[in-house]
């Protein structure tokens, strides 16, 4: 492998002499060039027409069908290229108007695990009652049959002492069938434990949306109407979402717009940005706040959005307060209280000092964008708000949004298309007296708390804190698991500090892992039950928004099943439903028998048919033409699997302008709706939002706390001790971090700028590698106060010196023989959430994985 | 007869590398080797930093210096101009590997995707061998084998010889594009005939000032690059002394 990527080093030193001054003559014509993107634009589809009737030719010996990729949270429609019951290819489907028959590389790694030898074949169970990371399970197999009959005894024994709260379910990776397994199934069991993975992933991203323009959902970005695209730690054309849709236009979009890109590492994106921020971590909300500044000063915001003084005359300057009486308000609220409790005195020199980048640079940026009013986007990222007080840095950089005018408008920030899935029969009526009575426990998350505000949607204690389940595992606190489930998830890898989570898992007297391959988390499990691959062998659905659409695509059993699996969020439970009505507890059995073919209006009768009309049942609206409602039209079911995907109708744009989902209706810059959440959770505790807000370590204190506004970042670590603030990153290769059992991640893995094939690296500024008496290659030790990894160094120019950078991914321990270096024992590379600790943005709920700690590096 | 040429839009280019991965997935690649790949570089310093992909294929030169050495002429043009190779002739003598100045051109050191061959179980009886699973999918060499391949090169190239980017010939004689062009999320590929002025790669030579690798060689490359990775505007200034 080595000896590959050397040659292809010479040969780009050999290249570079002709090939830098062929561009550089290439450059001067390169303006006149960028309008043609339009007619390049044009150019593709009359090909992949040319190529869709080539394919109905005869030589073709295999056939496309409709799935869905899960990889990355885009969830692409996809075409699976099937020869034989065998698949052999994945591209996008072209009947999506949401990815538009794009795909990604990620997508095609899909083929590598489907198709993993270390995928478990059939259920297994634990002989080793000993639990621990350094307990070897000793993993024997045994039937579909002895693996469902113990865990419907331990359900059982729950049910008979009256403590079904001390069941526990907890979701990874899932389509919109899991209310099966997620909801119902724990509901009239009677546990009130169902833990989601929401919160690692970026709940506090949807934070800023929900407490100024109502939305608790990822936005989707008008990119092609867009003249100016302001990126907060995200990265499109990589990684989350719809990158298979951001990647298709992007050559049109940076020809068209300023794109300028906040991150302290050159991400993919910032790599063909116009401008990169490499701001220092954690300050993006000073960023963010000097940003509003210049424009308010400079009298840029939108009037038609924003409205303006009454006569006209700007009185917002630097340091100055503003009568509220003195401006008259559109569809906003709040602005001069934003501007007096925050605003006034957050001025570009302010931010300069904070964040690292030159003031003419931070005015310029403000000035660019504000001038593209209202075609313009704040785009807020994980990296900024996935942080412990990362729910203010959302407000403040969303709120730009409002400033401009770009929220919900032409070439701004977009919520989601209308769709008309159905949900699924109430469990209310198969709910017995233990099964209420157990549900109305607090829950294993803690979530609710005083320390634990998680205000989704303006209701405290409605947000999962999924990190924090570890611990109340740990401490019996609100009450001792004795028996949990968890599908497709990995918290002994994906969480920060997940130690916490090795003794917590192994603390469970009886868990159950369903799951593909054989990962950290099954390592403490007693039973493994094998389980399908969504793209290939599952059915199921899920929804996603994007250029302007909404789809509903489906997931489908498309090859032949190699071994035993079953899918995770139906025939399971359906199965476990079975063996609990064996035991005189037919509940649920009964419950999912309503789930009846639409069609046929028949009762599902074992697992396969119950998998199918759950599906059919959820999606009706969508298939049925008598129950139309809207977006595309089938005219039935099997047309509708064929063509595996529904689209919208396109988006409204300013539907919501001045019919927000707020308390005023309109866009907050002074958050009503974020002050009636604050105050009923302080009410609930008996205490004040002040105090509310000291537990939960945010700076803010009155009336501040309801506005937009900048906290100083909370960074575990000494500064003396720990001088780098550890940057993780997202890989355009990464299927959640279940690719690395896969030859092609390893073998393409730098087409993540700065990263190495086979390798996992940090990468460090040369300056600081420097003093370290650093090179590349050397094998390094990066610690923080909770842990540590190892892993190789990389010199690298585009990362922030006082940064170090590394992508999330590799470190696994166990998940497969190529995944580990030695499965069981010794990872393969280090897991970034060894030194990320388990800290909290407690105000969504989201586990912290941008700016957490600091870290010392050291040569091995 | 058709010229074959490919244009690669690096404006539209976004570095994901899906091009090489379906290839690979395509022509049955063994590990290790690259018939698509790229040139990556990261220049600048910090904060003033940007990083370039330059995808890179064969380049299906009209004056091939692999074609001109090769002694059993196993590497030769067709009249299409795809750069094409015979392996039953190949006596592995690795001169076009040599001779090629894009570094592009393979050896098999090995038989191909040796990792599918292994015995080794993680779990008895709960996991299976890489080579167990290829046998149980039914499929030849690895389990996502693709048999089109095999319709113009054999789909698994044997121990001792060289292979290559063929241009997809095996989909494009069906009509089809090659596939990274197909897989590129980007539409940073366009590909087509030279010759003819209608088509879209005559069309886009016309309007841009593309650049060859190594033009001055005298290879006369048909991959033509056309814009920049990276188009960034930027404040005007006459710079200073």
């Amino acid at each position: 492998m080595k000896n590959e990527k050397n040659k292809i080093q010479s040969f780009v030193n050999g290249f570079r002499g002709d090939f830098v001054m062929t561009r550089r003559s290439f450059m001067k014509k390169a303006t006149a060039a960028t309008s043609t993107a339009v007619v390049l634009g044009g150019l593709k589809p009359s090909l992949k027409a040319l190529a869709a009737a080539g394919e109905v030719s005869s030589g073709e010996m295999g056939e496309w069908k409709a799935s869905t990729c899960q990889g990355c949270t885009s969830w692409c429609s996809k075409q699976v290229y099937v020869i034989d019951g065998r698949a052999v290819k994945v591209r996008g489907n072209p009947n999506s108007k949401v990815n538009n028959g794009e795909g990604c590389p990620r997508s095609h790694l899909g083929l590598q695990q489907v198709y993993d030898p270390d995928r478990i074949k059939t259920p297994m169970k634990r002989t080793n009652p000993k639990k621990g990371r350094n307990e070897d399970p000793k993993f024997v197999p045994i039937s579909w049959d002895e693996a469902l009959n113990t865990i419907a005894d331990k359900i059982m024994e729950l049910r008979k002492n009256n403590e079904t709260h001390k069941y526990m379910l907890m979701r990874g990776r899932y389509s919109y069938m899991r209310d099966v397994l997620y909801d119902r199934m724990t509901k009239i069991i009677g546990s009130p434990n169902n833990i989601s993975h929401s919160a690692i992933c970026a709940e506090a991203e949807k934070f800023g949306p929900y407490y100024t323009e109502g939305y608790w959902n990822y936005r989707q970005y008008d990119v092609t109407n867009s003249r100016y695209i302001l990126i907060w730690g995200a990265d499109p054309v990589a990684a989350n979402r719809q990158v298979s849709y951001y990647s298709s236009v992007w050559g049109d979009v940076i020809g068209k717009a300023t794109i300028a890109v906040v991150e302290p590492r050159l991400s993919a994106t910032a790599a063909k940005a116009d401008i990169w921020l490499p701001i220092k971590p954690g300050q993006d909300g000073a960023l963010a706040a000097a940003i509003a500044h210049v424009i308010l000063t400079e009298g840029l915001w939108y009037r038609e959005f924003v409205g303006d003084f009454i006569d006209g005359q700007n009185r917002f300057v630097a340091d100055q307060e503003v009568n509220e009486e003195d401006f008259e308000e559109k569809y906003t609220h709040g602005l001069v209280k934003w501007w007096n409790l925050e605003l006034k005195d957050k001025t570009v020199a302010w931010a300069a000092e904070r964040t690292g980048l030159p003031a003419d640079q931070i005015q310029h940026v403000a000035v660019e964008y504000a001038k593209a009013t209202p075609h313009c986007i704040s785009w807020v990222g994980g990296g900024p708000v996935m942080q412990v007080r990362g729910a203010y840095t959302s407000m403040i950089c969303h709120a730009l949004n409002g400033l401009t005018g770009g929220v919900d408008n032409v070439g701004g920030t977009l919520q989601s298309n209308k769709e008309y899935t159905k949900k699924f029969p109430k469990p209310n009526d198969y709910m017995d007296d233990i099964a209420k009575k157990g549900k109305k426990h607090e829950k294993i998350d803690q979530r609710g708390r005083l320390e634990f505000p998680a205000l989704k949607k303006g209701k405290p204690g409605s947000a999962v804190v999924t990190n924090n389940a570890a611990d109340g595992i740990l401490n019996s606190d609100p009450m001792e698991i004795k028996v949990a489930i968890g599908y497709m998830n990995n918290f002994a890898f994906s969480c920060g500090q997940p130690e916490r989570w090795e003794r917590a898992l192994s603390k469970i007297p009886f868990l159950v892992h369903i799951t593909t391959n054989a990962s950290e988390f099954s390592w403490f499990s007693d039973i493994l039950l094998p389980d399908t691959h969504h793209m290939f062998e599952k059915w199921g659905y899920v929804k996603s928004i994007g250029n302007g659409y909404r789809h509903v695509t489906l997931m489908q059993p498309i090859v032949k099943p190699v071994w035993d699996y079953k899918i995770d969020e139906t025939e399971i439970p359906w199965l476990i439903a079975e063996k609990l009505a064996e035991r005189g507890f037919d509940n649920l059995l009964r419950h999912y028998k309503e789930y009846k073919d639409p069609e046929t209006g028949k009762a599902p009768t074992n697992e396969k048919e119950f998998a199918l009309y759950a599906l059919k049942y959820a999606t009706q609206n969508l298939w049925n033409p008598s129950q139309y409602k809207g977006g595309d039209k089938f005219n039935g079911w099997e047309e509708f699997l064929k063509i595996g995907v529904w689209n919208s109708d396109p988006y409204h744009y300013r539907e919501h302008w001045g019919n927000m989902k707020t308390k005023t209706k309109k866009f907050e810059f002074y958050s009503e709706t974020l002050k009636a959440a604050l105050e009923m959770h302080a009410e609930k505790h008996n205490t004040t939002v002040d105090h509310v807000l000291e537990v939960c370590q945010y700076q803010a204190r009155g009336e501040r706390a309801f506005v937009p506004h900048y906290e100083e970042p909370f960074i575990a670590g000494d500064e003396k001790e720990f001088q780098f603030i550890f940057v993780d990153h997202k890989s355009r290769l990464n299927r959640e971090g279940r690719t690395p059992n896969c030859s092609w991640y390893y073998e393409f893995k730098d087409v993540d700028p700065g990263d190495e094939i086979w390798e996992d690296v940090a990468k460090i500024n040369p300056l600081d590698a420097q003093k370290l008496g650093i090179e590349s290659g050397d094998e390094i030790k990066i610690s923080s106060e909770t842990g540590s990894l190892t892993c190789k160094a990389k010199l690298w120019e585009g990362v922030r010196p006082g940064t170090v950078a590394k992508c999330y991914g590799q470190g696994h321990w166990a998940y497969g023989t190529l995944a580990a270096k030695e499965f069981g024992k010794v990872p393969r590379g280090g897991s970034n959430n060894d030194v990320i600790p388990a800290v909290y943005d407690r105000l969504s709920g989201s586990t912290v994985r941008h700016a957490g700690t600091r870290v010392k590096i050291e040569k091995v | 007869m058709p010229r074959y040429a490919m244009v690669i839009d690096l404006q539209r280019c976004v570095g994901c590398g899906a091009c090489s991965i379906a290839c690979r997935n395509e022509n049955n690649v063994p590990e290790g080797i690259y018939w698509s790949n790229k040139i990556t570089e990261t220049v600048g310093t910090f904060p003033n930093v940007r990083y370039h992909y330059i995808p890179t294929l064969c380049n299906h030169c009209e004056y091939a210096p692999c074609v001109r050495g090769c002694p059993t002429k196993a590497m030769h043009k067709l009249d299409n101009g795809i750069t094409m190779h015979d392996p039953k002739k190949c006596i592995g003598c690795k001169y076009c590997e040599f001779n090629c100045p894009y570094g592009v051109i393979y050896f098999n050191w090995k038989e191909p995707h040796q990792f599918w061959k292994n015995n080794k179980v993680l779990f008895k009886g709960g996991t299976s061998s890489p080579r167990e699973e290829v046998e149980k999918v039914g499929a030849e060499k690895t389990p996502y084998f693709n048999p089109e391949r095999g319709a113009t090169l054999p789909a698994n190239r044997p121990k001792g010889v060289v292979e290559k980017c063929t241009f997809c010939d095996h989909r494009v004689s069906k009509g089809l594009l090659p596939t990274c062009v197909e897989a590129c999320p980007a539409n940073a590929r366009i590909f087509g005939d030279i010759k003819d002025p209608d088509s879209d790669v005559a069309k886009l030579l016309g309007k841009f000032r593309p650049f060859r690798l190594r033009e001055q060689l005298g290879t006369n490359p048909h991959i033509f690059y056309i814009r920049d990775f990276n188009p960034a505007q930027y404040r005007p200034t006459k710079g200073g002394i």
